[in-house]
């Protein structure tokens, strides 16, 4: 060890206290950086003293490094730096000789500054779990990981890693790398095993508990919108089911909303399927009516929220595409022309009721209200891109005046837009 | 309104390079390269690229490079298709992309493309469409786009086209400004525009405007800096552009800088770093704003220095 700007054996006790820590509570599920004077407070909270202190300091304050109890991990934000410098340092010198060595059982370099030194494998697992706990995108760290896993032939092996990917992931939920690794592992499953359908809802309810506390979280909703092409069918209804109560709950997180799109689209995909394997249209149709009414009570109970009325836009042109108009085996072609019925008149015409009743704005003070208007007459316009008939029915339900008042609530906010499509 | 402080800016990002101690810049070290290109193609805009010593910066880039051909984050680490463009657009600003053995380099990426067309991020696999843009965006800069299957690449970046008009990561993925921009940016490179419904995709970009000026990425998300580039470049692009109000964003870019130590954060009074401050300046480039270097929206590198690549041989 040529490097490190303090003395060596002081700055790997710390790692070594990390590694240690990890190793003697394999089932921390939850790990989090903590500031130096959370510590007394997590204690009260526990009601007892479970701090790791560094084994040859007293117990005092200013030796508080990690706290762990009830297999939650707190790491003091005071070693964050050294820490992962630390561990960095540590994990590419353990790698370099991996990728030197193989599994050769070379511990030269390595054995100053492991816990208990082992093969150059168990030295790499060791220190890039350290990294990644502390700097969860750190590519190499990652990969090094999915090299080792991708000589194994054990299940066991690859659950242990959905594990530890999970812990990461309760402190960096955002973490691109970690979401991409465990995809890499549930496809290694799946090559290797199968796939069982525990592991896909298991997934799938893991997505669900993080976007309770990282709100909006594109790279967890994505991850959860990749597990659909490994649904079958009647996963994909459970699923339908499952989400719901969650996505009434959370009116505004619209990646949850766009879970349910993939969904339903796959139920679409799936009525067109050859070989007799096709899903049954009434069944399809009635869980879209299902959608499209309860996605009209949420409208009407939570005001002015964009993610709705956007989910609303794709209920309402499929249900016309899919279901209004077209009553042949056949998947409607993108793009084609739709063609006026009674179905898709009766259907428009509640739409019109809707916008008219979002646009009476009770109550100017309350953004809500003005914001409910503009989406409803967006959506509205939105629908008549699409079917340029449909705007004179709208002028004859809705007569001049109110039509110019959904003009100008769009013009206010829109002008640019608004004097396109107009000019169109 | 307040005035851009360009200077203050330069000397921040010349600062940042410095400042390693803290914990944000550790866990970013494994990133330097994209760090590099948007800290150089900043100080390009504010035509200030001289005050860096463009030996240093392109000794330790080549340090990066593995034998595959491709660049690592930072020395030690693993090549990515990420880190490649970013070195690749660095060796462009200092017109030194000669320096590289661009068969090697223009192989790496292309053989992530896979048979359907998309693009793996790394040998590990992972495919997104980002990976798309950069394959192409790169291999265009070193003049190699026949090393790939373009129509392919163009199949599969229009599979991941949504019904709000929008693109994600792979089909059937949620529309994200992010990805929009990378999706229209490989489309326009590829001269492929037309797969692009552009008046769908310009209304659900402009609904990224909100009240405050400020553009978010997604529906219900608060404004931030980072999409200026990313829904602007987009709506330039598909030529859509005038949707927004420019005025407004503009005073909401200036109202994210740190007028005292420089830099521009994701909104106002948050803290700074060096991806923002390259987007808002990027982003104040494309609202043409004095003082500033134009950037060509689809290769995000200033546009005098995308001419040279083209007019060269």
């Amino acid at each position: 060890m040529r490097q490190g700007s303090c003395s060596e054996e002081g700055c790997f006790t710390l790692l070594k206290l990390f590694e240690h820590v990890l190793e003697s509570d394999p089932l921390i599920d939850e790990v989090g950086f903590i500031h130096p004077s959370q510590f007394n407070m997590l204690d009260e909270e526990a009601g007892s003293s479970s701090v790791y202190q560094n084994e040859h300091q007293p117990n005092n304050e200013t030796s508080r490094k990690f706290w762990n109890q009830d297999h939650k991990l707190g790491i003091s934000t005071d070693i964050l730096v050294q820490l992962c410098k630390d561990a960095k340092h540590v994990f590419l010198l353990a790698f370099e000789e991996y990728k030197r060595h193989g599994n050769a059982c070379n511990e030269s370099q390595i054995e100053n500054f492991s816990c208990s030194p082992g093969t150059p494998e168990i030295e790499v697992m060791r220190h890039s779990q350290a990294v990644l706990l502390l700097s969860s995108d750190f590519g190499t760290a990652w990969n090094a990981r999915k090299l080792i896993l991708s000589k194994k032939d054990q299940l066991s092996a690859f659950t242990e890693e959905l594990r530890l990917a999970g812990l990461i992931l309760s402190n960096s939920p955002k973490s691109e790398s970690t979401w991409s690794h465990r995809r890499w592992i549930i496809k290694m499953i799946s090559q290797r095993f199968s796939t069982p359908q525990v592991i896909i809802t298991k997934e799938s309810e893991l997505v669900e508990s993080i976007g309770e506390r990282s709100k909006m979280n594109y790279r967890a909703w994505y991850h959860r919108c990749w597990l659909v092409s490994y649904m079958a069918i009647e996963q994909v209804i459970q699923e339908l089911n499952k989400s719901k109560r969650w996505a009434g709950l959370h009116v505004a997180d619209s990646s949850c909303f766009h879970y349910r799109r993939r969904l339903m689209l796959k139920i679409l995909e799936s009525l067109y399927v050859k070989g007799g394997n096709a899903y049954d249209k009434s069944e399809a149709r009635k869980i879209w009516k299902e959608e499209l009414d309860w996605n009209k009570e949420l409208v009407e109970r939570y005001v002015g929220r964009e993610a709705l009325w956007l989910h609303r836009r794709f209920l309402s042109l499929n249900w016309i595409i899919y279901f209004a108009c077209n009553d042949s085996d056949v998947s409607p072609e993108p793009g084609e022309s739709i063609i006026m019925n009674e179905e898709i008149a009766i259907f428009i015409d509640n739409e019109i009721h809707l916008l008219e009743s979002s646009m009476i704005v009770p109550d100017t003070k309350f953004e809500d209200f003005q914001a409910q208007a503009l989406h409803a007459g967006v959506y509205m316009l939105w629908l008549t891109k699409k079917m340029p008939e449909l705007w004179r029915m709208v002028e004859e339900k809705l007569g001049t005046e109110k039509v110019k008042c959904v003009l100008s609530t769009i013009a206010q906010e829109r002008p640019s837009l608004l004097h396109h499509l107009v000019n169109v | 309104m307040g005035q851009l402080v360009a200077d203050k800016h330069v000397r921040y990002i010349l600062m940042a390079e410095k400042k390693k101690e803290s914990f944000e810049s550790v866990v970013m070290d494994h990133l330097r390269m994209n760090g590099a290109y948007w800290g150089l193609t900043t100080l390009d805009l504010l035509d200030k690229l001289g005050c860096v010593s463009e030996d240093e910066v392109v000794s330790w880039l080549m340090t990066c490079q593995h034998e595959s051909g491709g660049f690592a984050g930072n020395t030690g680490h693993d090549p990515h298709i990420l880190y490649t463009l970013s070195a690749v657009q660095i060796l462009a600003l200092f017109d030194k992309i000669n320096i590289l053995d661009i068969g090697k380099v223009s192989s790496y990426v292309a053989k992530l493309q896979n048979e359907d067309g998309s693009f793996s991020g790394d040998m590990w696999g992972e495919i997104d469409t980002r990976f798309s843009y950069i394959a192409i965006c790169c291999l265009s800069i070193l003049k190699c786009l026949d090393k790939i299957n373009v129509e392919k690449a163009v199949e599969y970046i229009v599979s991941c086209k949504n019904l709000d008009g929008g693109f994600g990561c792979t089909p059937g993925a949620e529309s994200h400004a992010g990805q929009i921009f990378c999706c229209v940016g490989a489309l326009a490179i590829t001269g492929s525009l037309h797969h692009v419904d552009k008046d769908l995709l310009g209304w659900w970009l402009c609904e990224r405007q909100l009240k405050g000026g400020g553009l978010n990425g997604r529906p219900e998300k608060l404004a931030d800096v980072c999409y200026s580039w990313w829904v602007l470049s987009s709506l330039i692009m598909i030529d859509r552009v005038h949707w927004i109000d420019k005025a407004k964003l503009v005073k909401f870019i200036l109202d994210c800088q740190d007028l005292e130590n420089g830099g521009i954060s994701d909104r106002p009074d948050d803290a700074v770093d060096i991806f923002h401050t390259y987007f808002g300046v990027a982003g104040l480039s494309l609202l043409e704003y004095p003082g500033v270097k134009v950037i060509d929206p689809a290769y995000a590198l200033p546009v005098d220095v995308v001419n040279r690549i083209i007019f060269t041989k």
